[in-house]
């Protein structure tokens, strides 16, 4: 379209949108949030497993497991919040957060094994069921993250054909 | 401008499935996560959402903000979007989303047709108003919220029928009704503004 109205003229600039894009692409941003929900379910969990399985514990014990519960609670609630509505992750970012998850859990599962294994400490190896069973929960969530950038990626290809361009 | 029709864009000359195409490769890429296609489909939809926008606030700050917040949702809405061809629908529905939100905030009662005359933009002058364009452009801001945005996403923004449904959530056959009249004030408005031109003083040429 053409006119020759001034006022017609686009005055947001390409620069500030293109800062917002940056802005809302930002892997940094992304990757502290996934580090966070990783933390935080890890936390609840180990907090969470011991306050469910060890016996006659004082009533202290019980409100501040109940709180670190709570809280950690809060900050995967509030980390998967960010996470689909402000840091969306894209495809791609699927799968860094992916391999992100699959490396802190293996690292947790290990280091639960070895303190197990080193103490003997009973709580060590309740630590390690929790490793495991989020690690695979991290192996399907990676799976899942391959297929999807894999089938967009062959839709992606499918089109350049059709449609005569070369990845740039 | 007797009976003169306003006609699609050139790129409407488009086949409408390579369109499709065009527009669905853009966004897997940006659903991929490609930083490139981000910035491609800014600068392919940049300046027509901006001037949709523009169309029907009347105001450029005001499309200004607009237009930020409507980039805002598509980014963090577009790994939602399922059919890729049907991208130019989904972003202007977008656009008319968050100005009918914007909207609804600025007033109680939501009755677009009277904001319509609040926000007019200001008529140029001299040269600009000797032209046919100009003063389809000039009229086309006159007209009431609901005939210039069907006017606007049909012949200036390349949206075809079922794509100009699409956005506005209502039939096709609505929409053709919607077009007749639209097209009908605008000659009316364009003549009787070319009418008043030549009897004036200041107009006669």
């Amino acid at each position: 379209m053409t006119t020759t109205h001034n006022a017609s003229r686009p005055s947001t600039s390409a620069a500030s949108l293109h800062r917002l894009v940056d802005a809302e692409l930002s892997m940094p941003s992304r990757l502290g949030y996934v580090g966070l929900l990783l933390a935080a379910l890890t936390m609840t969990g180990v907090v969470g497993t011991l306050w469910a399985t060890e016996p006659a514990l004082p009533m202290r014990t019980h409100v501040a497991f109940g709180l670190m519960v709570a809280i950690g609670s809060s900050w995967i609630v509030f980390a998967l919040w960010v996470l689909t509505h402000r840091r969306i992750l894209f495809a791609r970012h699927n799968i860094v957060a992916g391999r992100m998850a699959v490396t802190f859990t293996s690292v947790f599962l290990l280091g639960s094994l070895l303190m197990g294994y080193a103490t003997g400490r009973s709580e060590a190896y309740k630590a390690a069921a929790v490793g495991l069973l989020m690690l695979g929960l991290a192996v399907v969530v990676l799976v899942r993250a391959h297929r999807e950038f894999a089938r967009l990626a062959a839709r992606r290809d499918a089109l350049e054909r059709e449609l005569g361009r070369s990845r740039r | 401008m007797q009976g003169q029709e306003l006609t699609p864009t050139v790129t409407d000359t488009q086949p409408a499935d390579a369109r499709a195409r065009e527009d669905e490769w853009l966004a897997v890429r940006c659903q991929l996560g490609e930083r490139q296609a981000f910035d491609e489909l800014i600068e392919r939809w940049g300046e027509p959402i901006w001037r949709y926008v523009r169309r029907l606030t009347g105001s450029n700050d005001a499309a200004d903000d607009v237009a930020q917040n409507v980039w805002l949702r598509v980014l963090r809405g577009i790994h939602k979007l399922r059919d890729g061809s049907r991208l130019r629908a989904w972003l202007f529905g977008i656009a008319r989303r968050t100005l009918m939100d914007r909207l609804r905030e600025q007033y109680a009662a939501p009755d677009v047709r009277a904001i319509d005359d609040v926000d007019l933009p200001a008529v140029d002058t001299t040269e600009d108003m000797e032209t046919d364009l100009t003063a389809v452009e000039r009229e086309l801001a006159r007209l009431p919220v609901v005939e210039r945005e069907v006017l606007t996403l049909f012949y200036l923004r390349e949206l075809s029928l079922d794509e100009v449904a699409d956005v506005l959530g209502v039939p096709v056959g609505t929409v053709k009704s919607r077009l007749f009249r639209a097209r009908r004030i605008l000659r009316r408005e364009v003549e009787r503004q070319q009418n008043h031109t030549n009897v004036s003083p200041h107009g006669t040429r």
